[in-house]
């Protein structure tokens, strides 16, 4: 299982992670960092697409709780990772697997640390395992290939 | 002049769906008399091998219910796509995979273990499985493969139209033919109903507050609903806010909360997740203690959210094929 490198979706808040940095610098040393303005804007559409996108786990950075600019945006994506949680649970998917954390960071030089700690909780969980059969649509029958 | 040739065919569909087409009444009485009906198993006396005679796009109109979960399913699903010109999902199962998707929950070899050795009420000693083919006194005697998990139709063929509910209402139904025989038809890929969340015309919504908050979750049939009052004000789960208008409000006229039968509102591809998303804004609470109080009492969420489209949801797609969602328009 050394092989196994996770795949992580990192969404941040542009109010309290990273603005005082290039966009491009931590992009550079964070794969599929997506920087949003504001973590209320994340539905939870976004977050079960980078699942299905194959993702194996998500990291949500929001503002920290009081601060948001929008009043309560990151209360919001609070509740929804609360949900989504439960949803994966559900399913067969750990709950660990979609993290949020509210706090500040202009520098954003925790970021990379952040999301390399996640990554590697998700290498010790290994490829998500849900009980729902992910597999392709059927083949075509024969008839419809052209025989009959 | 011939009439245009029609045909409703049941896939994996509990019958509901053909009973809803009966349930036009007289206008029945003019639709066959205004199209040729070729195929028809629940009502009419017509084989699949006079369909498989007929010339590619001979029928005009093919209403398809019910979902795919087994090789005969798939192969007349694949035999009516290349007959017809049009071919119009028809109800919840079709068009999303419907309750029977819920049984992707389980693996197909779990779904045999119970029905044909763990029930408490099965006899098997011999554990005796249904095979797709065996050998019976020297004769090959074949029976459908079940496949691993439920589709919808359009996970197997191309659809045209989607009418979604469970079932689609009378009048409704009367609005789609009558589109397809006088050639109104919206652009393909369409679903035949409103764009609207049901929210939008539910009598109901005139009850709610300006701002929503509930601090606990109740099931319906724990409580005594107020027959007026908006479900989610009630803490009752209610997922009219995420599911397309145009079923008749037939669950709230009898007190009961959507369950999403009519699909995701229009180019939403995930209605659950949507929910997701609205029931988040009204859960009244800010520490991680209180909100995972409260969603301790959402019993069952994927039941909940996907109870009729599980086999449509992005984690059942979880790094399957790329579809092109064509319900989009």
């Amino acid at each position: 299982m050394s092989e196994y490198k996770p795949k992580l979706v990192c969404f941040s808040c542009k109010f309290s992670w990273g603005y005082l940095t290039d966009e491009e610098t931590i992009s550079s040393t964070t794969e599929n960092w997506v920087p949003v303005i504001c973590t209320g804007k994340i539905d939870a559409t976004h977050m079960l697409d980078a699942f299905r996108s194959g993702a194996d786990g998500v990291l949500i950075l929001g503002c920290p709780e009081g601060d948001c600019h929008y009043q309560d945006g990151n209360y919001e994506a609070k509740k929804r990772v609360h949900l989504i949680r439960r949803l994966l649970e559900s399913v067969g998917i750990e709950g660990e697997r979609i993290r949020i954390e509210l706090s500040l960071d202009p520098e954003g030089t925790r970021i990379p640390d952040l999301v390399e700690e996640m990554r590697n909780e998700l290498a010790r969980l290994g490829p998500p395992k849900s009980i729902l059969a992910a597999e392709e649509a059927p083949q075509e029958t024969a008839r419809a290939r052209g025989g009959k | 002049m011939t009439k245009p040739k029609v045909a409703i065919c049941w896939l994996g569909g509990c019958g509901g769906c053909d009973e809803a087409v009966v349930d036009i009444n007289e206008v029945l009485l003019r639709v066959a008399a205004a199209v040729d009906l070729v195929l028809w198993p629940v009502a009419l006396d017509y084989k699949y091998e006079s369909v498989k005679a007929m010339k590619k796009d001979e029928i005009v109109l093919s209403v398809v219910n019910g979902h795919v979960r087994n090789s005969e399913q798939q192969e007349i699903a694949e035999l009516l796509r290349e007959k017809s010109q049009l071919v119009l999902a028809f109800g919840a199962c079709a068009c999303l995979g419907g309750t029977p998707g819920l049984a992707n929950l389980a693996t197909k070899q779990d779904i045999f273990d119970w029905v044909y050795r763990d029930a408490p009420t099965v006899v098997n000693p011999n554990g005796h499985y249904p095979q797709a083919v065996s050998r019976v006194n020297g004769k090959e005697l074949t029976l459908p493969e079940l496949h691993g998990r439920v589709y919808a139709l359009d996970d197997v063929i191309d659809v045209d139209y989607y009418l979604p509910g469970c079932p689609p209402p009378a009048y409704s139904i009367m609005y789609a033919l009558s589109a397809v025989l006088e050639n109104k038809l919206p652009p393909k890929g369409s679903t035949l109903a409103p764009h609207r969340a049901l929210c939008d015309s539910c009598k109901r919504n005139q009850s709610k507050p300006d701002r929503m908050s509930i601090r606990e979750i109740k099931r319906i049939h724990e409580v005594e609903a107020d027959p007026d009052a908006c479900f989610l004000t009630q803490g009752i789960i209610c997922l009219g806010p995420a599911t397309r208008d145009g079923c008749g409000e037939a669950c709230m006229n009898i007190n009961m909360p959507c369950r999403g039968c009519f699909g995701p509102v229009e180019g939403v591809e995930d209605g659950g997740a949507k929910f997701i998303s609205t029931m988040a804004s009204i859960l009244d609470a800010e520490s991680n203690e209180e909100v995972a109080g409260i969603i301790d009492q959402f019993i069952d969420p994927v039941g909940y959210l996907y109870r009729f489209s599980l086999p449509a949801a992005m984690l059942q797609k979880r790094r399957a094929r790329n579809r092109v969602d064509t319900k989009e328009v």
